[in-house]
């Protein structure tokens, strides 16, 4: 019995001129965008690779520690062909040096905002925003369509239990949808395959996970429709109702809630944070210029009886440690002005996090929300991928920073040798 | 006057005493020579000849696919004739189209009418779609009221109608555009046998006030009842063509058949 | 006759449930477009005078013009929030030296990529998106529906002129959408001034601009939708090409322009030309020492450290100059040619795009609202046409040459340095372009959107004289 329902059904899914023109529609967009996205990653690794070579060759070149420029690039992960998710707004490099925070900047769009104007077409986009509008036009009608042509009096005319009769249009319409459309996706995956997209096997893992989901969600979309057609005794209300929901869903609720968010969680802006950290800067240098002089008027003041020989033989006597001394407070304050700047920007960070938090809870009352924040992280292309790259690049500058400091300093031994021989070389020193 | 079209030999069409009586005055509604082929080769009409005169209602009598709507089509310049023309009060249809459908109601079957608007409301469109732009709303009432709609509904969407009532408001709309001519096609499908009687008596009413009716249909029973002649069609050939006179006594039914089993052995 | 119908297409529009929440729903989004772009405005205008007081303040307390750290800031721009545009894809931030190259940083969404995730909602969004299937959905039946209905064969029983008749159609259809549309658009207006948005006449009248192409490109889709209607039988059918075209227009098309631009013209990258420019102020550097040492063996030390000093910083700043001058030439020149290529891939990727009117309507969109792809150069260019003013302001503190400090610094320990006083630094103002230029720009755009008009126009027209009413 269940057989000949599903049978039915997918023979008139499968027959219907609809179906021909959906499934064409979907299949040329789903290739298109797995094709342009290998074409798109290929594009973005090779852009990498000749920035870091060129960063390499920038090092064979320079002749001096002090013409360091180094830059970190981040590297493109083989899931953006699928979801790209914030990767082309996230910085794609940051400048390593002293004197500035690791900071991800020039993000892809930033650097072409031709590409920003109508944003970027992927996988997702396409499961999300086409592949789910394709589903309710085909189930808005699947109760009472057939009840309007009187073929649903037919079928329960006979000893077809209700329950029974819906589960098989369930299964009819699903299977129907999604088994030609897993032939695009197929397709798409063999293309990565002989691209020769390096894919590892988490990735691979990921990557039916990312299938997996979206069956989910177009589930989701079949199982509505089929509630909506079996609430409403018309197709044409069925159809417009469903459009509503689909509109709001998709469209409207994920773009509510960030914003909602952004307008609840007050995230501090970033000149607030950038005024605090100057401020505590400013305290602590005041304090440590004030004690300083304070100690030095100290120093002096065991010299005060002596003559000026003594006083020099005594002031370069205790030279070293004074500076010594000095230079501890320096560094202390330093190490102090680090740690208030890493809690201010962690502050800002899980003030960013609330919201976020908020943001995301918020959307999640679309499935089509769900879905993309679902699809981001699994492709690693989610929100976080900013903290996550800045946070490793923290740990390279600490490291960088450490070693070129270092560098400089032997180099400014050198020269500062090498001019004392050569004599005369005190505008060495400043250039 | 009732002319002898381009029939087949056997299928033998008398002409009436009492019509040729009636010739005096000038016919309303005139096929002559009335050919339709469609570009796929299909003969829809073929050489089909008649006429209607003021006061007189013509039944068209066939089964699905006999070409009685292809002709009232060509009445109303839907499609255009291959051969021959259709004449309303002596314009040539597919030449004057809009000159002819002035003269022209229309009764469809199974009309959808705007489902949105109430029963008034699509009176008063199609009332002034026809050049009728002075009715009031008790006109509209009146009218009906006179095809069986109950006061109740006049003010509800279409929406909610059934088939009958729906064919109702169809039929007032033709009653309110006053033409001297009336085509009507299939236009008793959906009504039950109430209705139905009271659009027998609706016709006789605007067949005394002097309209030329024509309608197509395959309730042969209705067409016993009501027709001033009977044509039977039958593969776009106008097989048969009586006056209610000689199809006094006679069968209807039978012939109906056996014309149409005639003409088919012939054809065959 | 006309009027009739006209009438009549009213009347069956606005009196349906359909018409009620389609209305519903357009109606909240635009007046929800409307008083976010207000509450967006007033947020990146407050976090942008922020950002200029705490630069200026940053500079307090120092006593000199050397150490300080100069940022300018894009100033938000009033119809930005109601059209984004690119404006929260390029950077706002621009870090001002005295000489070199200016870039923008920290795009909107870099700095916050949580906004990046699902985007903005705004006016342009709910126009592109939400209007056109507004229209689709009121017009692929406008014709086949009619027929289905039966009402067709009856209206044309009647002695109607069919030029008349869709003539009436096209109009009341359009009436019937569009004025109640208004509604929300005009209220969502006046929210404006009431929420604090600073609207000059210039303003105004970009606005109305926006909201005639925003008409311009509903009536696209409803002439289109009439078109369609009137070459088919059924309206299932009709609903379906409508939706494919839709799905093509406003989603495919455009994105996909611009990635087959990407591919067909090769543009430098960013990192690409910074090498460049690194290396080459490099080997300027080289240069300026090999000068250097050269002058400094002709120009011994001597005992008068002071006029050797000033010597110096003369020659220094004759090498300052040169260098200036040499990397200037290849910045501009680099920049020249990836400016060049990218205006082939932007006119290119652009041309394409604009087969679907929906990418007609976003650029007319974001020109009238000045956040198109231009918005970064003119930015630029302000900033460019600020460092000039900025450095001759810095010249005039005696700022800008290392050397001078270090001279200073050794003949120093005399007089307390006093702190400069930042309110004296020349204020950066970005001023959007005029009113007349931005909506010269949009004018292409539109006119296309006028052309489509015309042609689904005379396309519904002509397919409906030969339409088989029966």
């Amino acid at each position: 019995m269940l057989g000949v329902l599903v049978e039915k059904e997918l023979k008139s899914i499968l027959q219907s001129p609809k179906f021909v023109a959906t499934f064409a529609v979907s299949t040329l967009l789903i290739l298109l965008s797995i094709f342009i996205g290998i074409q798109e990653y290929e594009t973005a690794v090779a852009k990498y690779e000749t920035a870091t070579e060129l960063v390499d060759q920038h090092f064979t070149e320079v002749t001096s520690f002090y013409q360091v420029e180094n830059k970190v690039y981040r590297k493109p992960s083989v899931m953006q062909i699928f979801v790209s998710g914030v990767n082309n707004d996230v910085g794609s490099l940051s400048r390593i040096s002293a004197d500035r925070d690791v900071k991800l900047e020039q993000s892809a769009y930033s650097s072409d905002p031709l590409f920003a104007v109508f944003r970027f077409i992927d996988f997702t986009f396409i499961v999300q925003v086409v592949l789910s509008l394709f589903a309710i036009l085909f189930t808005y009608d699947a109760i009472n369509g057939e009840r309007e042509s009187g073929t649903l009096k037919l079928a329960l005319s006979n000893a077809v239990p209700r329950g029974k009769y819906l589960f098989a249009k369930f299964i009819g319409s699903w299977l129907g949808l999604v088994i030609p459309l897993s032939i695009p996706v197929l397709i798409g995956l063999l293309l990565v395959v002989l691209f020769r997209v390096p894919i590892t096997g988490t990735e691979w893992m990921k990557l039916g996970a990312l299938f997996g989901v979206s069956l989910l969600y177009f589930t989701f979309f079949i199982s509505l429709g089929l509630f909506v057609s079996s609430m409403t005794r018309r197709s044409s209300v069925s159809f417009l109702i469903l459009l509503v929901f689909w509109i709001n869903l998709v469209l409207i609720i994920p773009r509510g809630a960030s914003m909602a968010a952004g307008q609840l969680v007050d995230v501090p802006s970033v000149a607030d944070i950038e005024a605090q950290k100057d401020r505590y800067r400013t305290d602590q240098r005041q304090s440590l210029n004030k004690e300083r002089s304070l100690r030095w008027r100290e120093r002096f003041s065991g010299m005060q009886n002596l003559s000026r020989a003594e006083r020099r033989a005594f002031y370069n006597q205790n030279r070293k440690e004074w500076e010594g001394e000095d230079n501890d407070y320096r560094t202390e304050m330093d190490v102090r002005v680090a740690e208030y700047n890493r809690q201010t920007n962690e502050a800002l960070r899980n003030a960013k996090l609330s919201q976020e938090r908020l943001a995301f809870t918020l959307s999640r009352f679309s499935p089509a929300a769900a879905y993309q924040l679902s699809a981001m992280n699994l492709g690693g292309t989610n929100t976080s991928i900013k903290t996550r790259y800045e946070d490793q690049m923290f740990a390279f500058r600490d490291n960088f920073n450490a070693y070129l400091s270092k560098s400089q300093r032997e180099e400014r031994a050198e020269i500062r040798r090498k001019a004392e021989s050569k004599g005369g070389g005190r505008m060495m020193m400043f250039m | 006057m009732i002319e002898e079209g381009h029939t087949p030999a056997d299928a033998q069409v008398q002409t009436e005493p009492e019509a040729k009586a009636e010739s005096k005055t000038e016919p309303m509604l005139v096929a002559d020579n009335l050919t339709k082929r469609y570009e796929d080769g299909t003969l829809a009409l073929n050489a089909v000849s008649f006429e209607v005169h003021p006061g007189c209602i013509y039944v068209m009598l066939g089964g699905n696919g006999a070409g009685k709507t292809t002709a009232i089509n060509i009445f109303l310049n839907f499609i255009e004739p291959t051969e021959g023309e259709t004449r309303v009060d002596g314009i040539v249809t597919h030449k004057e189209p809009l000159k002819a459908k002035a003269k022209l109601a229309y009764v469809s079957e199974n009309v959808m009418l705007y489902p949105n608007f109430t029963a008034i409301q699509n009176l008063d469109f199609f009332a002034k779609l026809g050049g009728k732009k002075d009715y009031s709303r008790d006109d509209y009432r009146d009218v009906l009221l006179r095809v069986g709609l109950e006061e109740v509904a006049h003010s509800r969407r279409l929406r909610g109608y059934s088939k009958g009532m729906r064919q109702k408001c169809g039929i007032a709309i033709a009653i309110l555009k006053d033409a001297p001519a009336i085509l009507l096609d299939e236009p008793t499908s959906g009504l039950d046998p109430k209705s139905g009687r009271e659009f027998t008596g609706l016709l006789d009413d605007l067949r005394s006030e002097g309209k030329a009716i024509l309608m197509s249909t395959h309730d042969i029973f209705r067409a016993k009842d009501i027709a001033d002649i009977v044509g039977i069609m039958d593969q776009g050939n106008l097989v048969m063509q009586k006056s209610r006179r000689e199809l006094e006594g006679e069968n209807l039914e039978q012939l109906y058949i056996s014309y149409m089993a005639g003409y088919m052995e012939d054809a065959t | 006759m006309f009027k009739l119908i006209l009438e009549k297409e009213l009347r069956e529009i606005i009196g349906t449930t359909k018409f009620a929440i389609t209305f519903g729903v357009c109606a909240i989004l635009i007046l929800l477009a409307f008083y976010v772009g207000a509450r967006n405005y007033q947020v990146s205008r407050a976090d942008y005078e922020a950002s200029v007081q705490e630069n200026l303040r940053q500079m307090e307390g120092l006593t000199d013009w050397n150490q300080i750290d100069h940022r300018i800031f894009l100033k938000p721009q009033p119809l930005a929030s109601l059209v984004s545009g690119v404006s929260n894809d390029i950077g706002r931030t621009i870090e001002v030296e005295m000489r070199g190259e200016l870039r923008d940083q920290g795009s909107r969404f870099n700095e916050d990529p949580i906004f990046a995730v699902f985007r903005f909602l705004d006016l342009e969004f709910v126009f592109t998106i939400v209007l056109s299937l507004f229209a689709i959905l009121f017009g692929y039946d406008a014709i086949n529906g009619e027929k289905e209905r039966g009402t067709l064969r009856l209206s044309f029983a009647n002695s109607i002129p069919r030029d008349q008749y869709i003539l009436g159609k096209l109009v009341g259809s359009f009436l019937a959408l569009v004025v109640p549309l208004l509604v929300p658009i005009l209220i969502g207006c006046l929210l404006l001034p009431i929420l604090g948005v600073p609207m000059g006449s210039g303003e105004w009248m970009r606005l109305g601009m926006i909201i005639l192409a925003g008409i311009l490109y509903f009536g696209v889709f409803l002439t289109l939708s009439v078109f369609v209607s009137a070459m088919t039988e059924r309206s299932s059918s009709s609903f379906l090409m409508l939706l494919v075209v839709w799905i093509f227009a406003v989603l495919i098309v455009p994105r996909v322009s611009v990635l087959i631009a990407a591919r067909t013209v090769d543009v430098p990258s960013i990192d690409r030309v910074d090498f460049e420019k690194s290396r080459y102020s490099r080997q300027l550097f080289s240069e300026r020492m090999s000068a250097f040492r050269s002058w400094a063996q002709d120009n011994p030390i001597g005992d008068d450290h002071r006029a050797f000093g000033e010597k110096m910083n003369e020659f220094n700043k004759g090498q300052d100059d040169i260098y200036d001058e040499k990397m200037n030439l290849l910045t501009e020149q680099l920049n020249e040619q990836r400016e060049n290529k990218s205006g082939v891939q932007q006119r290119l990727a652009l041309s394409i795009a604009r087969i679907s009117p929906a990418a007609s309507f976003s650029l007319a969109a974001a020109d009238l609202a000045s956040t198109s792809l231009g918005l970064r150069a003119t930015y630029l260019e302000a900033a460019k046409a600020y460092q000039v003013q900025y450095s001759r302001f810095m010249k005039s503190k005696n700022a800008g040459d290392n050397r001078v400090v270090i001279s200073h610094r050794m003949g120093a320990d005399e007089e307390e340095p006093e702190p400069i006083a930042p309110a004296e630094l020349p204020v950066f103002d970005y001023n959007a372009p005029a009113t007349s230029e931005t909506i010269s720009a949009a004018l292409p755009d539109l006119g296309l959107l006028v052309l489509f008009n015309i042609i689904f126009f005379f396309g519904a027209f002509v397919a409906f004289l030969r339409y088989d009413v029966r």
